[in-house]
């Protein structure tokens, strides 16, 4: 098992920030590949970000009702 | 041919990586919330179903609309290996107050775009490909050319593939219009955008009337040349399909989209996509109102109604999305109306 950061995807080329407004996971929760994890809000749409693989959600570093950008790590999971 | 344009800002605000930064730099963006959204407008993503595809793209210098527009249906499409080309650059010479798509000086045509545009459809093992343009206001004849080689590659590399050309109005030019239409695409769709009323503020540099020309003498070429045909070859392929569509919640009300559903059957139109429109960042037209899935039932009715054959309408629902479907679903309807004939 080793600590993998949950980043931001990049979800539009000027995708500059987005809210991130809910945390479908909590820390301690088993997750498969393509769970939601969480959802982020721009300009257009709130977007499910997917797990990109399975593990456990380890560490929450940015809470719900914060602005995030692409590439920000916002959790941690064990994998 | 290049002819002179006026003046025009290099980008429009907001749109492109040019311009990025601008949020940013606002001090206080808590002062700029970002609206809540109807429940319906929700979108899964998944960064490793999407790389596959924006690999490709970018190995071949492509561009897909889906990215340059900032569509919410990316993460589905690329998922199912689908996507809808933008040929003739990334940089667009109008300015539309709906579009992501950057403003600017565009770049030289890139002539192997046609070719590295057949690679990758072929590669991705589509059975439908959609293809788009910037508006190329700079060139004489709008890009047309451009498009007609595409098509010309993927009939060669595709030959049971089928093809939905999405082009601008060309400034109403016919010869142009007329070099695509006897390239024979499958579906020739051009959208009319919104209802003639807010063309002024939400597309400065269009006219209604033009857009509607270009899909009435679609139409014609369309219903003539299957005619020609099916003379020569009575098991002929289907008939070109004449498409459209609009952008809901700009601030249109039922009467005016009620006029448009006229005017497009009076001109021939066979599909009609009707979608929400969605504003890509603040410094583009507001929503004006969220479209209930409801309200867009009801419009599909309407415009069944008004006498067009196939409408797809629903907040998520884009010009060419799921666009395989729709062709398939009236290819369906025209053979059982022809059985029905005999």
């Amino acid at each position: 098992m080793e600590a993998k950061k949950v980043i931001v995807p990049r979800l539009a080329p000027n995708m500059e920030s987005g809210v991130l407004v809910a945390w479908l996971k909590a820390e301690g929760d088993k997750v498969a590949a393509g769970d939601v994890l969480y959802e982020i809000e721009t300009d257009k749409v709130v977007s499910q970000i997917e797990a990109e693989t399975e593990g456990e959600l380890k560490r929450i570093i940015v809470d719900e009702g914060e602005l995030v950008s692409p590439g920000q790590a916002v959790a941690e999971m064990l994998c | 041919m290049e002819k002179k344009v006026e003046k025009r800002p290099v980008v429009s605000s907001g749109c492109c990586s040019a311009e990025a930064g601008v949020r940013s730099r606002i001090k206080n963006p808590e002062a700029f919330p970002v609206i809540a959204k109807p429940k319906w407008l929700k979108v899964n993503y998944n960064a490793k179903d999407t790389r596959e595809v924006m690999e490709l793209m970018e190995r071949l210098n492509l561009h897909t609309v889906c990215r340059e527009a900032n569509c919410p249906n990316l993460g589905e499409c690329y998922r199912k290996r689908t996507a809808t080309f933008m040929i003739l650059g990334s940089i667009c010479t109008r300015v539309c107050r709906f579009c992501n798509v950057c403003s600017g000086r565009p770049l030289p045509i890139d002539p192997d775009e046609p070719r590295h545009l057949a690679e990758a459809a072929k590669q991705l093992n589509l059975l439908h490909v959609v293809v788009t343009s910037v508006n190329r206001d700079d060139l004489a004849d709008g890009g047309a050319s451009q498009f007609v080689a595409v098509i010309q590659e993927l009939r060669k590399a595709l030959p049971q593939a089928t093809v939905e050309v999405l082009i601008p109005d060309l400034e109403g030019n016919r010869e142009a219009l007329q070099s695509i239409l006897e390239a024979e695409p499958d579906v020739l769709n051009h959208n009319i955008e919104t209802v003639p009323h807010l063309y002024k503020a939400i597309r400065p540099q269009a006219k209604y009337q033009q857009s509607l020309d270009i899909l009435r003498w679609s139409a014609d070429y369309a219903h003539e040349s299957y005619a020609r045909r099916l003379e020569r070859d009575p098991k002929a392929r289907g008939r070109m399909l004449i498409k459209t569509g609009l952008m809901l919640g700009l601030g249109e009300d039922d009467e005016q989209l009620n006029e448009v559903f006229t005017d497009l059957v009076r001109e021939r139109v066979d599909v009609l996509t009707l979608g929400q429109y969605l504003r890509p960042t603040e410094f583009h037209a507001p929503v004006k109102r969220y479209v209930t899935p409801d309200k867009f039932e009801e419009y599909r009715e309407q415009a069944l109604a008004a006498g067009l054959g196939f409408v797809a309408a629903s907040p998520m629902v884009r010009s060419s999305y799921r666009a395989e479907e729709a062709l398939a679903a009236v290819r369906a309807k025209e053979a059982a109306a022809l059985h029905a004939n005999k």
